[in-house]
């Protein structure tokens, strides 16, 4: 889709799951305040926060993904253990649920997934400074944070290298772990797969004076400001994401499952009301976070290949993030000056 | 090539030529214009006018668009040049290629001879070791990564390994020892080697054999026979396939790419990362098309210093 917007037979209205801040300031995407304004206080601060670059709101968000912990509530009775509460917990949980074929915990096949975020989250770090200009994960409580994957990693009770990756609950379904990070689009599955014995929990707060934390991803419509409907395709876009609620709400939980991004819509949807997805609801709202706009595939990558070299003790953390912090920053300067 | 040959007598003073022949030059030429020219049109279009671009593109500051306007100078260089993760980049693939090359080289050899021995079933093995050419990068990416090196028990890899008492490895994430070189050069040297010995095993059978029978009347053994005999006539062969496995090495990006490719984040979380997926994340993954196109030209411009130096050493395109 990104490639396509370069080109002339770029759609008018076009859905995009990884909102990019260069695009508005290439001039691509038309700003929807107005069309947004009657309902925006019924969007949570996450949803806005990724499609806002210098107060403009370029992304009506259609749907909320919400990524969690999964836990299977028998295994963890079996070993002793409770939903852990904090990192030090989880660590402790992980070790101890890992026997025989089957380890304690799944990020993602590479041993690193999302962990980045959550553990910077978990700590009050945050990737960049509310106003997405000033990077900040180099942070003293950053650089504590991310020390905790090589803990994880040398625990042993990490699965890594598994055929699927996060997204996919494969792992968890097949009890190659008793714990696994994935999106409340894999529940419909888990829950056809192990019944009532799982439950959701945010990722653990890293200290006891942190916070826990989830991550709230998903797509948004967004309008072409090149189109040549450019006024036809803003009310279009305005009729069925802020006005169509029986839409919405179809198209949330009827070919997957996600949440209504509108707070009063998911209130409605019956199918996110009880049980776990109705926590999942509520973790989302409560400690949600997601990326600025100005975080791109440049960022997350130099973000990345610090943590991984952290948790492969190549590095010093604070060191290392610290330079990388000094990239990112130069990337976003490339991108909001 | 043949058409320059003989177009290049049309160009010398025709005083010593007869009118006759030259008409037929002429002819020639005109054949060769009409033969080459769709191709030469492709190319020019395609590829020198892409590439034309790309090189412009590479002095401006183009992100997320592909028009130039932006122009930044040297920037693009500079900052790729500066980048440590850039120049690490350069380095491991140096060292890959150091590896790689010579170890592809000798095991084709030896495959090609070994084949080329065998009185019986030489036309099954030939086709047993040839047919992993066949099989595509990705589809052996795959193949690798899911089914004999995954971090599973049950793994291939790891199942083996448990006969002899080893624990389950995570052979892609595992990076003390780095296990991953296991899995990516067992995957190149699979895919490479068949290819290889086949143009080896034509070079042997170009050798005549009343050489052998002459060194075999002379008393040489096999050993003086390869050193003296096979290893001189193969040297034309050698040399293209050295040169072949040296641009493939330092173009590695597919088993890199798809191996530590998680969907999820791409190759953020990669332990190593040769130059075109660096690339490929800057241009594609990014849309910084600036940087991209200058660290293709940078890398164009190692490889062919690299190939003419090679070139220069062994004595490519000699005549014997």
């Amino acid at each position: 889709m990104n490639s396509a917007l370069l080109t002339a037979d770029a759609p008018d209205v076009f859905e995009i799951g990884d909102f990019r801040a260069q695009n508005v300031k290439n001039g691509l995407l038309a700003p929807l305040d107005d069309i947004i304004a009657p309902v925006k206080s019924d969007y949570s601060k996450p949803a806005l926060d990724t499609a806002t670059v210098d107060g403009k709101v370029y992304g009506v968000k259609m749907m909320d993904d919400v990524m969690m912990l999964y836990y299977r509530k028998s295994l963890l009775s079996a070993a002793g253990v409770t939903p852990p509460q904090t990192f030090d917990e989880l660590v402790q949980a992980a070790a101890k649920l890992t026997t025989g074929g089957r380890k304690g915990l799944f990020i993602g096949s590479d041993g690193v997934g999302d962990i980045g975020y959550l553990l910077l989250w978990s700590n009050g770090a945050d990737l960049v400074d509310p106003a997405g200009r000033t990077a900040t994960f180099a942070s003293p409580q950053g650089a504590a944070a991310v020390a905790g994957l090589k803990r994880l990693r040398d625990s042993k009770a990490l699965l890594e290298g598994f055929t699927t990756d996060w997204a996919d609950p494969s792992a968890f379904n097949q009890n190659a772990v008793a714990m696994q990070w994935s999106g409340l689009w894999a529940m419909p599955d888990i829950k056809k797969r192990h019944g009532d014995d799982f439950g959701v929990i945010p990722w653990p707060r890293y200290t006891p004076t942190g916070t826990p934390a989830v991550r709230v991803g998903g797509w948004y419509e967004l309008v072409n400001a090149k189109g040549k409907k450019v006024e036809a395709a803003k009310k279009y876009v305005q009729w069925l994401w802020t006005q169509q609620g029986e839409l919405q709400k179809d198209w949330c939980v009827r070919y997957g499952f996600h949440v209504p991004a509108r707070k009063s819509i998911a209130a409605q949807t019956s199918e996110l009301t009880a049980g776990p997805a109705k926590d999942a609801v509520g973790l989302s709202q409560q400690y949600g976070h997601s990326f600025p706009a100005t975080w791109n595939k440049a960022t997350t990558t130099i973000f990345t290949q610090s943590l991984v070299k952290i948790a492969n003790g190549k590095a010093e953390a604070a060191a290392e993030l610290a330079a990388a912090q000094t990239k990112c920053q130069a990337e976003l300067d490339k991108q909001t000056r | 090539m043949a058409a320059t040959a003989t177009g290049r007598p049309a160009d010398t003073r025709p005083a010593a030529r007869k009118p006759r022949r030259r008409r037929t030059d002429r002819r020639a030429v005109g054949a060769f214009i009409v033969l080459t020219a769709p191709t030469v049109l492709g190319l020019g279009l395609f590829k020198y006018v892409a590439v034309g671009w790309s090189f412009l593109i590479s002095f401006n500051d183009a992100r997320g668009t592909l028009s130039i306007g932006h122009w930044t100078g040297l920037d693009n260089y500079v900052f790729l040049l500066k980048d440590e993760a850039f120049r690490s980049s350069l380095w491991m693939i140096a060292l890959f290629t150091a590896f790689i090359v010579p170890v592809t080289f000798a095991t084709s050899l030896a495959l090609a001879v070994g084949i080329n021995s065998v009185r019986r079933g030489r036309a099954f093995l030939r086709t047993a070791f040839l047919l992993p050419a066949a099989v595509s990068y990705v589809a052996a990416s795959l193949m690798w990564k899911m089914a004999l090196f995954n971090g599973l028990p049950s793994g291939i890899a790891n199942s083996l390994g448990g006969l002899f008492g080893m624990q389950p490895q995570a052979w892609l994430t595992d990076t003390a020892p780095p296990l991953y070189w296991i899995v990516i050069v067992t995957l190149r040297l699979w895919l490479q080697v068949g290819l290889y010995m086949i143009l080896f095993l034509a070079g042997l059978q170009a050798i005549p054999v009343h050489l052998y029978e002459a060194a075999a009347l002379d008393g040489a053994g096999r050993r003086r026979a390869f050193r003296h005999i096979t290893l001189p006539m193969l040297r034309n062969t050698s040399v293209a396939v050295l040169l072949l496995i040296l641009i493939a090495a330092f173009q590695a990006f597919d088993e890199f790419f798809n191996l530590f490719n998680t969907g999820q984040a791409g190759n953020a979380s990669a332990p190593v990362r040769p130059p075109l997926v660096y690339l490929y994340d800057s241009a594609l993954g990014d849309q910084n098309y600036g940087v991209g196109s200058a660290g293709a030209f940078i890398l164009t411009l190692i490889i062919v210093t690299v190939t003419l130096l090679q070139g220069r050493l062994v004595g490519f395109g000699r005549k014997d």
